[in-house]
């Protein structure tokens, strides 16, 4: 019987911050939900490639649609160019974004031989900015977890990774670092930049 | 360059000997003294101070001239080293040097944790020394992982930042890496609480610094040199890109363990 008094007060207690609880997150919960869910179903995406028997050039094959149709890789190249984005001309920005996807498509299937019996677990999402993060750990055989947030927009109509934070360093972020720096270390001049990363891709193999 | 303590790459020190850390230390001090000195003025246009206060470098010319020095000293002394180091030691045997480096650094962790009010994680720190040491084998296995006593970091820069003091100007430091006014500071605090420091001196303890030390930051360029040497050969700027890297994750770790409320009791007792 005693026992009871508490549970019949948590019950209460309940009852009262859901019936509190602003309208508002419920949108917020929808939101975190979502992007959960996305984040769960382009994880299990790229694992299943990565994971795989097919030989290594399949896998870089098969995962390019993947980053064209999950990825905003056009929001990141604008975001990666910072304040250079709105000095550019047209020409310019329309060059530097293809250079910059065949750069994030490379960085990224290199990387795809270094993962074998990847797998992750989804944790919490939460609000970041007008974006979404979700926690991931990714876990490889004989190393330590990786914690990595992944920052989905629905900017674009649907949810799509803009970012991705890996032990507290955003990748757009030190990318943009990278970028700014160059730049303005050549005279603020962006057609550095555009050599460079012709370079880049040049001697990429 | 630096050595591993923990999951984090950039976050980690070196474990010096006494006498080479005191002179770090002076090092260091009279570096940041000089520094004062040497400033760049901040940029008029207001796009460009803005990406000079993200930046938060100061001495970007000295830091630079560190930066290159370092790598260039790195690329023919200890990456070499610790590329042969990778081929002649199996995985299995190279985690367990690093095992034993982390637990011979928990001391420090466990001072700066209670430094940082933070008496949950100060206490599992001192279970992971306590359960490494003897059931461990002086650290060569992380039993204390298995037993639900997972790793983490903390060092007197981290304990600085959760006390509120700012991090001040980016700094490279010579053969040390990457760092601040802060974490300088919190590095000559952390040579102050290694517990290794204040053992009588004598040739045994000698030869057991000398060759933690060295083991210590070979192993610790060995768990980095990949990430390092795709760092140097995919940035347009490496060092750019290592600064911005840095300063995020200094920040994210101090918001960690602002943030870390955990409970007193291990995992496994949470799953019984």
């Amino acid at each position: 019987m005693q026992s009871s008094i508490p549970r019949r007060h948590a019950l209460a207690l309940l009852a009262a911050t859901s019936a509190a609880m602003p309208v508002a997150s419920a949108w917020a919960v929808d939101a975190g939900a979502q992007a959960r869910s996305f984040v769960t179903m382009f994880g299990n995406k790229l694992v299943a490639i990565v994971n795989s028997d097919i030989a290594l050039e399949k896998k870089k094959q098969d995962i390019l649609p993947l980053l064209g149709q999950y990825v905003d890789v056009d929001a990141i190249g604008r975001y990666c160019l910072g304040r250079y984005w709105r000095t550019a001309t047209p020409e310019q920005q329309d060059r530097y974004l293809k250079l910059f996807h065949q750069v994030l498509v490379n960085a990224i299937t290199d990387k795809i031989g270094d993962y074998r019996g990847v797998t992750f677990v989804v944790g919490s999402s939460a609000p970041s900015g007008d974006d979404t993060a979700v926690s991931t750990v990714i876990n490889r055989p004989g190393q330590p977890g990786a914690d990595t947030q992944w920052i989905i927009s629905t900017a674009s109509g649907s949810p799509k990774v803009v970012d991705v934070v890996g032990e507290g360093a955003s990748l757009r972020l030190t990318q943009r670092g990278d970028y700014t720096s160059f730049i303005a270390r050549n005279g603020g001049n962006l057609d550095g930049l555009l050599r460079a990363l012709d370079k880049q891709i040049a001697n990429h193999h | 360059m630096r050595a591993e303590t923990g999951s984090n790459s950039w976050s980690s020190r070196p474990f010096p000997s006494p006498r080479r850390s005191m002179l770090r230390v002076a090092g260091v001090a009279l570096g940041l003294l000089g520094l004062a000195s040497c400033a760049a003025p901040p940029p008029k246009d207001p796009d460009a101070l803005a990406e000079y206060k993200e930046a938060n470098d100061r001495y970007e010319k000295l830091n630079r001239k560190a930066f290159g020095l370092t790598m260039w000293a790195n690329k023919y002394t200890l990456r070499p080293v610790a590329k042969a180091y990778i081929w002649a030691v199996p995985r299995p045997l190279r985690n367990s040097f690093g095992s034993l480096y982390q637990t011979m650094n928990e001391p420090v962790v466990f001072f700066n944790d209670v430094g940082a009010g933070k008496p949950r994680r100060a206490g599992d720190a001192f279970v992971r020394w306590c359960i490494n040491m003897t059931a461990g084998l002086g650290g060569l296995i992380d039993v204390a992982n298995y037993a639900g006593y997972k790793h983490h970091d903390n060092d007197g820069g981290l304990t600085l930042a959760t006390w509120g003091v700012p991090s001040g100007p980016y700094l490279f430091l010579p053969a040390l890496g990457p760092s601040s006014f802060r974490d300088g500071l919190g590095y000559g605090l952390d040579v102050g609480l290694s517990p290794w420091n204040y053992v009588p001196r004598g040739y045994g303890l000698l030869t057991f610094n000398w060759a933690y030390n060295i083991m210590g930051t070979i192993n610790g360029m060995a768990t980095n040199v990949d990430a390092l040497d795709q760092v140097m050969k995919d940035s347009l700027d490496p060092y750019a890109t290592i600064r911005s890297a840095y300063q995020q994750q200094r920040k994210a770790m101090a918001e960690a363990i602002k943030n870390d409320h955990r409970a007193t009791v291990p995992d496994w007792y949470h799953t019984r």
